[in-house]
This record gives C-alpha cells, sequence and structure tokens, in this order.
C-alpha cells in the first residue's frame, strides 16, 4: 500500500523501547482467514502472506505504524476461534491477548459471516482491555446483498465499529484514527456485558470476590474475569492458581458434570449474545445463492476427490521441476563460467582451491536449490489462497486416519517435500501432541528437495534410461516407510486414535499473484538465510576436510575426510559403501545436497564426478541403489533437526527421531541391497 | 436422534446432542457446531461429512461426525 506523506512503516523484531504517552500497543485478533494478515499489512505497510489454510500465522508478526506523534505498534496474533487455547497458535494469542497488557485490541470481523465472529468478540470484551471491530470485506458483503448496519453494531456491542476493505486499504485512516481515540482516554470504555444466568452469575461473584481477597493476578486479569475464564474451563489458568496452593470455591469442589454443564451454559450465552446482535444489524437482502457447495460437492467427492487431489499434486510437480529447469541450466552455466575464470588466473593452488572448490562450490550448491524451492513455495501458496488445500485435507483425512494420522498432517507432508524444515514447523495446527509428534518423527522421510540432487547423480550414472523410475521408486518408498513409521508409532508408542477431524472450510477466493509471489519471495528468502548459511558453511567444513593436513592430495585418503570415512566405513560394509561414500554420508548431515559436492570434491573435482563414479569398481547400480536410500531415509539435515527441537521441545524424542531416521535406513538400504542383487542374479 | 455421520448430502438438520467430553465437544463449541443449532450437510464421504451452518463450512472427519447427534428437519 502507498503511505502517506508523513507517515513511515517498518517492521522490526521484538526489542522493547522506552515507552512514552504516544506510544501505542495494539493487538489484531479474529478469526482465521478473515484478513488479519491483509490488515496487518495495511497498517504497517509491510506486506507478508495472507493464507488461506487455518493457521498461517504461527509466530506473532509485529509492524509499527507512525501517524504524526503517536507511534502505534501492532502484533499480528494467529488466527483463533476462541481463547480457550487447544493448539499451539492458539495458545499463542491466548496468552498474548491476556498476558501482555496492550492498550487496545482491533477484533477483525468477516462482514459476510458476523454471527460466527461475535462469539471471539463476546471473549475479548470481557477482559477488560479497549475493544475495537473492523468490520472488513465490506464490499464482499455488499456483493452477496448482506448489509451491515456498524451504527446498530456499534451501539449493541458499546465498543467503535468502523468498516474497512483491508484488500484496498479502504477504511484504514479511519481505524488508525478510531485507535488512537479509544487508547488516549486510558479506560477499557464500557462495553456491552453479557447476561449470565443468576446461578453462574452468583458463581462468577463468590469466586471472583475470593480471588481478589487471595491472590494476585498474572497478567493483571481481573478477579471477575479470571472466575470467568475457571468456570470455562481455562485448563492453563487453573494449573498457575493451584500451584499457588489455592483451593478455589465451586471450581474445586463441584464434580465435573456441573462444571461441564456451566461451560456450557457459558457458551450458550455466548452464542445467544451474538445472535440476538446479528438478527438487528445484519440483513440479508438477497436470495442466498451458494455456488461454493457445488465446487465442494466436486472436489470433495467421496471417489472423485483423491483422483482430483492427486492430479493436482502431480501437475504441481511437473511445473515446479519443468519450470525450474531452465534456471537450474542457467546457474550451472554462470558457476561452470566462474571457475573457468579462476582456473586461468594465475595464483596461489591453495588460494585457488579455496576460492574455487570452497567459496564457488559452496555458493552454487546453494543456488542450484532456489529455483525448486521458490517454484514450490509459489505453488502452495496459490493453492493455499484458493481454498483448495482445506478441502484436500478432507480428502485425505480418511487416507491419514486409516494410518493413525490426523488428515491435517497431510499439509506438513505435502510441505516435506519441497523442504523439511518448513513442513516440521507446520505441525502446530495440529492439536494432539502424539499426533504431532507421530508426524515430526515422519516428515524426514518425505524426500525433500535437496535429496533430488543425489538421486540424480547416481540414478544417471548407474541405471540410465531407467533412472526416472528408479527415482519415482525412491519417493514411493518414502513414503511407505512413513506410513509403516506412522503405523508402528500409533499401534505401539501412542495407542488409540487420532484426534477428530474438524476444521473450518474457508470461503473459495481468488488467489492473488501478488500476494502468492511475495510469499513465495518471503518464504524462500526465509528458506535461503536459514539453509544458505548452513549449506555454505557446510561445503566449506568439507573443503577443509578434504585439504587438511597440508600438503595431502586433495580429498585423499589421507586427508582428514579419508581418515574419518576409513575409520568408520566397516559399520557400512554389510551396505557395500566405499569410504567416501561414508564421507559424503557424515557431510549430509549438513544438508543432503551437500553428498553431491562432498563426493565431487573426494573423487578430484565435480566435472569428473559422474565418469569417475563409473569407474569405481567398489561401485555397483545394487551400491547405488542402497546408497539412495540410505541418503532418502537416514537422518534430517541441520536445519531440520533444529526445527524438530524446537517443535518437539525435547530432547528425548529429537532423539527418538533421529534413531528412528538410522534404523530405519540401515534396515531398508540393507533389504534394497539383497533385494537388488537377488534381482540382478536372476 | 441420529450422528450426524449417517445424514446425507443435502440433508437438513438440528443438532440435539453431543457426545463425549473434553477437547471433542470443546472445539465444537468454539466453531458453533452447539446443540439447537440448525445445519446443511453439503458432502458426505463415507462416514465423513461437511456441513454449512450459516456462512460457514465446516469438514468433520468419521469420528467427529458420529459424536455429532442429530434431529433431521423436513
Amino acid at each position: 500500500m502507498l503511505l502517506e506523506p508523513g507517515q513511515q512503516a517498518w517492521c522490526w523484531s521484538k526489542h522493547k523501547n522506552e515507552r512514552n504517552m504516544n506510544d501505542i500497543r495494539i493487538l489484531l485478533a479474529g478469526n482465521p482467514n478473515v484478513g488479519k494478515t491483509t490488515l496487518f499489512n495495511s497498517l504497517c505497510g509491510v506486506h507478508q502472506h495472507t493464507g488461506n489454510y487455518p493457521g498461517v500465522t504461527v509466530e506473532i508478526k509485529e509492524g509499527k505504524r507512525q501517524v504524526n506523534e503517536h507511534s502505534i505498534t501492532v502484533s499480528d496474533l494467529p488466527g483463533t476461534y476462541s481463547l480457550s487455547a487447544f493448539t499451539p497458535d492458539e495458545q499463542v494469542a491466548r496468552d498474548a491477548l491476556l498476558t501482555s497488557r496492550p492498550d487496545a485490541v482491533v477484533q477483525i470481523i468477516d462482514a459476510t459471516n458476523v454471527e460466527r465472529n461475535l462469539f471471539l468478540t463476546t471473549q475479548l470484551l470481557e477482559i477488560g482491555i479497549p475493544v475495537v471491530i473492523a468490520l472488513n470485506m465490506c464490499d464482499l458483503a455488499d456483493e452477496q446483498g448482506i448489509t451491515i448496519d456498524a451504527e446498530c453494531l456499534e451501539k449493541n456491542l458499546k465498543v467503535p465499529v468502523v468498516r474497512i476493505v483491508a484488500r484496498t486499504g479502504e477504511g484504514i485512516e479511519e481505524l488508525v484514527d478510531t485507535i488512537i481515540r479509544v487508547t488516549s482516554s486510558k479506560t477499557p470504555g464500557n462495553p456491552r456485558e453479557l447476561e449470565y444466568s443468576h446461578s453462574i452469575a452468583t458463581h462468577v461473584t463468590e469466586i471472583g470476590a475470593f480471588l481478589g481477597s487471595h491472590t494476585s493476578l498474572p497478567g493483571n486479569l481481573s478477579p471477575q474475569y479470571a472466575a470467568i475464564r475457571l468456570l470455562e474451563g481455562d485448563e492453563c489458568l487453573e494449573k498457575t492458581l493451584h500451584d499457588q496452593g489455592l483451593v478455589i470455591p465451586f471450581i474445586d469442589t463441584s464434580d465435573p458434570a456441573e462444571r461441564d454443564g456451566i461451560a456450557e451454559d457459558i457458551l450458550l450465552a455466548r452464542y445467544h449474545l451474538a445472535e440476538e446482535i446479528t438478527t438487528c444489524s445484519v440483513r440479508c437482502t438477497m436470495g442466498r445463492v451458494m455456488p461454493a457447495d457445488l465446487i465442494d460437492h466436486v472436489l470433495t467427492h467421496r471417489i472423485f476427490g483423491i483422483p482430483i487431489f492427486l492430479s493436482c499434486m502431480w501437475f504441481a510437480f511437473q511445473l515446479t521441476f519443468s519450470a525450474a529447469n531452465p534456471f537450474l541450466v542457467g546457474i550451472e552455466q554462470i558457476f561452470g563460467y566462474f571457475t573457468e575464470v579462476m582456473n586461468s588466473i594465475d595464483m596461489d593452488p591453495f588460494v585457488r582451491s579455496f576460492l574455487a572448490d570452497g567459496v564457488i562450490g559452496g555458493v552454487g550448491s546453494v543456488l542450484v536449490f532456489v529455483p525448486n524451492i521458490f517454484i514450490m513455495f509459489l505453488l502452495l501458496s496459490i493453492l493455499e489462497d484458493t481454498g483448495y488445500l482445506a478441502r484436500a485435507a478432507f480428502v485425505m483425512d480418511r487416507l491419514m486416519h486409516s494410518i493413525g494420522l490426523h488428515g491435517r498432517s497431510f499439509i506438513p507432508f505435502l510441505i516435506g517435500f519441497g523442504c523439511n524444515v518448513p513442513a516440521i514447523m507446520a505441525t502446530r495446527t495440529l492439536q494432539s501432541r502424539a499426533d504431532r509428534i507421530i508426524t515430526i518423527i515422519t516428515i524426514p522421510f518425505m524426500s525433500c528437495a535437496a535429496r533430488l540432487p543425489v538421486y540424480i547423480l547416481f540414478a544417471g550414472v548407474f541405471f540410465g534410461a531407467a533412472a526416472g523410475n528408479v527415482i519415482f521408486f525412491l519417493y514411493v518408498l518414502g513414503i511407505l516407510v512413513a506410513v509403516l513409521s506412522a503405523l508402528i508409532f500409533r499401534r505401539l508408542v501412542f495407542k488409540g486414535e487420532p484426534s477428530p477431524f474438524i476444521m473450518e472450510l474457508p470461503p473459495y477466493r481468488r488467489p492473488s499473484g501478488y500476494a502468492a509471489a511475495l510469499h513465495m519471495w518471503y518464504k524462500g528468502r526465509e528458506y535461503l538465510k536459514r539453509a544458505g548459511i548452513v549449506i555454505f558453511g557446510g561445503v566449506l567444513v568439507v573443503w577443509a576436510l578434504a585439504t587438511l593436513p597440508a600438503g595431502v592430495e586433495y580429498g585423499s585418503a589421507e586427508s582428514l575426510a579419508g581418515i574419518i570415512g576409513e575409520a568408520v566405513q566397516p559399520l557400512f560394509a554389510p551396505l557395500g559403501f566405499n569410504w567416501q561414500l561414508v564421507v559424503g554420508l557424515i557431510f549430509g548431515f549438513i544438508a543432503k545436497e551437500v553428498v553431491v559436492g562432498s563426493l565431487g570434491t573426494l573423487y578430484g573435482g565435480e566435472e569428473m564426478l559422474e565418469s569417475s563414479l563409473a569407474a569405481d569398481p567398489t561401485l555397483t547400480p545394487v551400491v547405488a541403489l542402497a546408497f539412495m536410500v540410505f541418503v532418502l531415509l537416514y537422518l534430517p539435515c541441520v536445519a531440520a533437526l533444529g526445527v524438530i527441537r524446537q517443535e518437539m521441545g525435547s530432547w528425548r524424542w529429537t532423539g527418538i527421531a533421529i534413531g528412528w531416521g538410522i534404523l530405519m535406513a540401515y534396515i531398508v538400504a540393507y533389504i534394497a541391497l539383497h533385494a537388488g542383487s537377488f534381482i540382478i542374479g536372476a | 436422534m441420529v450422528p450426524l455421520s449417517l445424514m446425507r448430502t443435502g440433508d437438513k438438520a438440528v443438532v440435539r446432542a453431543i457426545q463425549g467430553t473434553g477437547h471433542l465437544a470443546k472445539t465444537l463449541g468454539q466453531l458453533g457446531i452447539i446443540i439447537g443449532i440448525e445445519l446443511t450437510v453439503i458432502q458426505k464421504a463415507n462416514q465423513s461429512v461437511i456441513v454449512r451452518i450459516g456462512e460457514s463450512r465446516y469438514a468433520l472427519g468419521a469420528g467427529a461426525a458420529s459424536m455429532v447427534l442429530v434431529e433431521a428437519q423436513k
């Protein structure tokens, strides 16, 4: 969006500065898919991604807007339906709302679906922070014949309501002015109160009085509000108070059925208020046409759903690889040219080796993946924006369910074919910890883009015309091992059913090429930053190990790499790997594609690698196959491992994930070696 | 009352009871699938369903759909 003169906008990661009267901190809250991220971008002038798949915003993004003397800090919360926190991203939203004490909360409401969104409003109104309602997508509502009496809404909720169209920036100025006006008064105003039944009101008063006199509540919650949350079943707050040794009247004394009844009554009171307000302020003037019903009917069809999905995926993969290919060829040519230039310049051989093999080779091995990764992110983002991915999750649920996983797990799997790192991060939208752990353990078996160069090299050298089939087989093998692992963990470790599949399907929307391109850029850049440094560093380490100790022949058995490889090689003798392959595997831990680079180094130059491999008597097609299988399964790369640790929150499970991968790799590669020999022998 | 998982495409129904407690009931509750609400079944794939409530669409897997007891409307 364009900025008015006198405004500045930028984004920055968390840092605290001195707050003065003109510093305003606001939170953006709202259901998933209501345009929160779009509004965030409009407010802060930083375009990021607007996702259509629930749970795109998993970390809180912050931005800033300067209006005259006021500096407004905006935090974009993950989409949430309520303040009860079931998934990690809902917890993030809940914690930010309850404990960070912002100056105001802006709730974005989808004007085409007001009643649904007001449920969250009824919860926000009670926190005791000023609330501003941004009524978004008013243009779409108009198109659908929905008229909303914003004044009536405002009168009923007793908080300001501003009509906006976040996509075009319409109404943003007014929203900003309203935020400044509301926050300057420094009081939460006098928002609409819920009318609870007599018995609930009594409990709220009693528990509130008890809390008020016995404890100081986390995040300055008011005792009354804390009482409501306890009655609604906020386990987190209950536990905090328990840890303080409090025995809370009613909460700790009543039987669970009675408490469930109270929680349900509160829920109904909220829906009742939402319905009442909607009835008086929203009018529908046009007959409802539901073309989406028809589209849903086809896309999620019992029989056609899966073939449609598979065709989509097939098309996406074809497009990824064919569209990326010209870029790949270009990149290879440019780096080939650089290497030639290096070799033609007269310089110290050690320096030349460092520049040509280390630096240029390293940068090249990072850049070679960029086209694939970028195009994959672009396509995924387009699919996500249309609303199709959520339907695909529904279609896949039955299949996933039969292997003991949740339908939502399938999105991380899909992303895993591109890169395991964002895939593992995407498991945060899963509710149950068991589902998350099983999904994270199995994601590394999805053959990510970084493994492809290894297959291309070995399949090309040893299988010739059949290379394509061999590579396809490896992808399928990865999926099979994932299915097997999921079944084993579900049957033996996390007994029971995966958590039930319930998911809102976002409305179908036309994807914006601009938004998708931006998403690609941000995701791709993130990947480059995260992976690029690791991969580049890895290549330099390989170079050093292959060159040192000084004076040895580059990549020979006398180099450090050779010494390490030969020491470990006996472990891999049953699989037929020579020491060069073993060194490649060790370096592959840095990033799978480094396997190719390090083998290039060890066999004396990447240009001759193919012929050197073909000429090596210890390498046969079956050993090559076993090696590819091992590379497919053995270890997530360092970057993925870091994310696994972060998402599992436990070293034990991280260790199990690693151990399981190595075990599977060894067993399956061994089987591949012997089955392959048998077939060829026969 | 029948489980939602047994309804057919195009059926309208009113939610009468939600079996089981804990997270499932709470999750359904926060999505607005509560007792007394009217819904339309717009897709049925084996035991899994997609329902429309007002302007929102929800997908329920077989397990979740079998916990929601509904009364069919004409």
